[in-house]
């Protein structure tokens, strides 16, 4: 089967209005809830990605939400202290937890 | 109340709570129905919403009654929160330099010269190696993607081998790699680069500037992205600023750690015993998904229902589709289409049925491939790490009255 088919001579279109200048990406109001270590949440967490991508994971267990710091620590960078990878740990089980240890 | 208002919660991640119910280790259907946002993005209908830095957008399920995906309601994912706002085709340049003869620096105007390059289209499917993620339990890494993160679209550009052709690579090349424009927020994050093999890359591969028959939406890689078909989309660098040549492989995150399964038969393992050998995962396994009807759409009994959705697979091409109204029991063929789009399309397929009992009814789709490969069971599938690559049968429930 033939898949790949010339084309005849192109036309070079004007670029679509909404694009031409600067795009702007919306902000979306994620929820984030208010709860003991939200200080260190907001510090910590945010300067990558939204909100969005935490409340997607649903509600896990505490074993969970320490490996995913993990992880965004060893995998990514995140420039992350100990004692405030604890606190967001805590905070995330708290707010966003399913009552699971493991 | 219709049940899509019933399934409606302030943020698409919310519903991630539903799956939970499902026993743990075993891979169900995943997450449908998600509530669409209300704020469109640049060139975009407002779409199921995970993220806005970076930006991730969710097809929902009603548009893949139909082969081609528009552009406007095709998926979004990037990995980093800085994407460049504005880009300038007239100044814009891709460069090609490395391990060639010619350093090459081509305008979009010299690239789409078809006295330069032979200009090419392909009908293809860009899924994400991540889509319909949410099915696996427990939640594997990642965005808990529904089934769309995934389109199919012609895209028009030219060949990467008349542009290596045109540099003329050096005895020992080896590997292309391909620079995206986003950039992570910290230094430290590693950027999003992908390595190819001089082998994996056929004349198929192209660099697409425009996407039917428009150009690339921005955020789908505006102004020129590599379109490769029959591979999951980690490989399709969007945005792209530079290809670099080299007779070594670089150690980079996105390959080396994310987009990768399980190298074992199942391509399988368990969150207590994860596999030690990995590899990547490129070629996309056979899917079918039903566009219409969808979960929770009411039917009047003995009414004239036509079931539409698509199927696709790397490139084997579709030999059936098979739809089941009595969970499975018994199996009937739908028509396919006459597969002009080509073998990397989505074949779209369509079955006429009655129903004929009240109360709910599940519609399940199962494609098979030109070599015999067909698509299991959703808990047949085993778990893997990353939950990559489901392919279930698909299952809608509707309710009869
Ligand atoms: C240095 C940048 C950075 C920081 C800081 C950061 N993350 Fe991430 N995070 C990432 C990247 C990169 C990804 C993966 C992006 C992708 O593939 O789309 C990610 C992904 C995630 C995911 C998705 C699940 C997964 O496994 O990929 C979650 C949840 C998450 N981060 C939570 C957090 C939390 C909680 C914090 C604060 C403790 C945090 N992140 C801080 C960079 C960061």
């Amino acid at each position: 089967m033939k898949k790949l088919l010339v084309l005849a001579a192109i036309v070079t279109a004007p670029l679509f209005a909404q694009v031409e200048g600067d795009i702007e990406v919306p902000y979306i109001p994620f929820e984030v809830k208010m709860g003991k270590g939200f200080g260190e949440v907001n510090a910590n967490c945010l300067t990558c990605h939204s909100f969005g991508y935490v409340t997607n994971q649903g509600r896990q267990s505490k074993a969970f939400w320490a490996g995913k710091v993990k992880k965004l620590m060893v995998h990514f960078k995140a420039p992350i202290t100990d004692p405030d990878a604890k606190i967001v740990t805590e905070y995330l089980y708290e707010e966003y937890g399913n009552g699971e240890l493991k | 109340m219709k049940r899509r208002d019933f399934f409606k919660t302030s943020i698409a991640g919310a519903a991630a709570a539903m799956a939970t119910s499902l026993e743990a280790g075993v891979t169900g259907q995943p997450i449908d129905n998600r509530k669409i946002s209300t704020i469109a993005f640049p060139e975009k209908r407002p779409m199921i919403t995970y993220s806005d830095r970076p930006p991730l957008l969710e097809t929902p399920r009603c548009v893949f009654a139909n082969t081609i995906t528009p552009n406007d309601a095709f998926f979004v994912r990037w990995h980093m929160p800085d994407i460049p706002t504005h880009i300038d085709p007239k100044n814009y340049k891709i460069k090609i330099d490395g391990l060639v003869k010619k350093e090459l620096n081509i305008s979009l105007d010299f690239l789409k010269d078809p006295a330069n390059f032979e200009q090419v289209e392909v009908t293809a499917v860009l899924q994400c190696g991540g889509n319909s993620r949410s099915a696996f339990k427990p939640t594997a890494g990642g965005i808990q993607w529904g089934h769309g993160a995934m389109g199919c679209a012609k895209w028009k550009g030219v060949r990467l081998s008349d542009l290596l052709d045109q540099a003329g690579l050096k005895k020992d090349a080896e590997w292309i790699g391909f620079n995206g424009s986003e950039k992570a927020a910290y230094y430290e994050t590693p950027n999003f680069v992908r390595e190819l093999h001089l082998d994996e890359l056929d004349d198929h591969v192209i660099l697409a500037y425009e996407m039917n028959g428009e150009d690339l939406p921005y955020l789908n890689g505006y102004p020129l992205r590599l379109v490769i078909p029959g591979s999951y989309s980690d490989s399709w660098v969007k945005m792209l600023s530079n290809i670099t040549v080299t007779n070594k492989y670089k150690k980079l995150f996105f390959m080396d750690i994310a987009y990768r399964v399980p190298d074992n038969e199942c391509e399988c393992e368990t969150p207590e015993k994860k596999a030690k050998k990995t590899k990547p995962i490129t070629k996309m396994n056979v899917k079918s998904l039903i566009g219409y009807p969808e979960n929770g759409t009411v039917l009047q009994t003995k009414s004239h229902v036509v079931v539409r959705g698509v199927a696709f697979d790397d490139g084997h091409g579709i030999r059936d589709v098979k739809i089941s109204i009595d969970n499975g029991k018994t199996w009937k063929s739908a028509e396919l289409d006459d597969g002009k789009a080509g073998r990397y399309a989505y074949r779209g397929f369509k079955l006429a049925i009655k129903p004929m009992k009240f109360g709910k009814m599940t519609i399940m789709a199962k494609a098979i491939n030109k070599i015999g490969q067909e698509q299991p069971l959703a808990k047949d599938i085993k778990w893997n790490h990353g939950g990559y690559k489901f392919n279930g049968i698909d299952v809608v429930t509707v309710d009869v009255v």
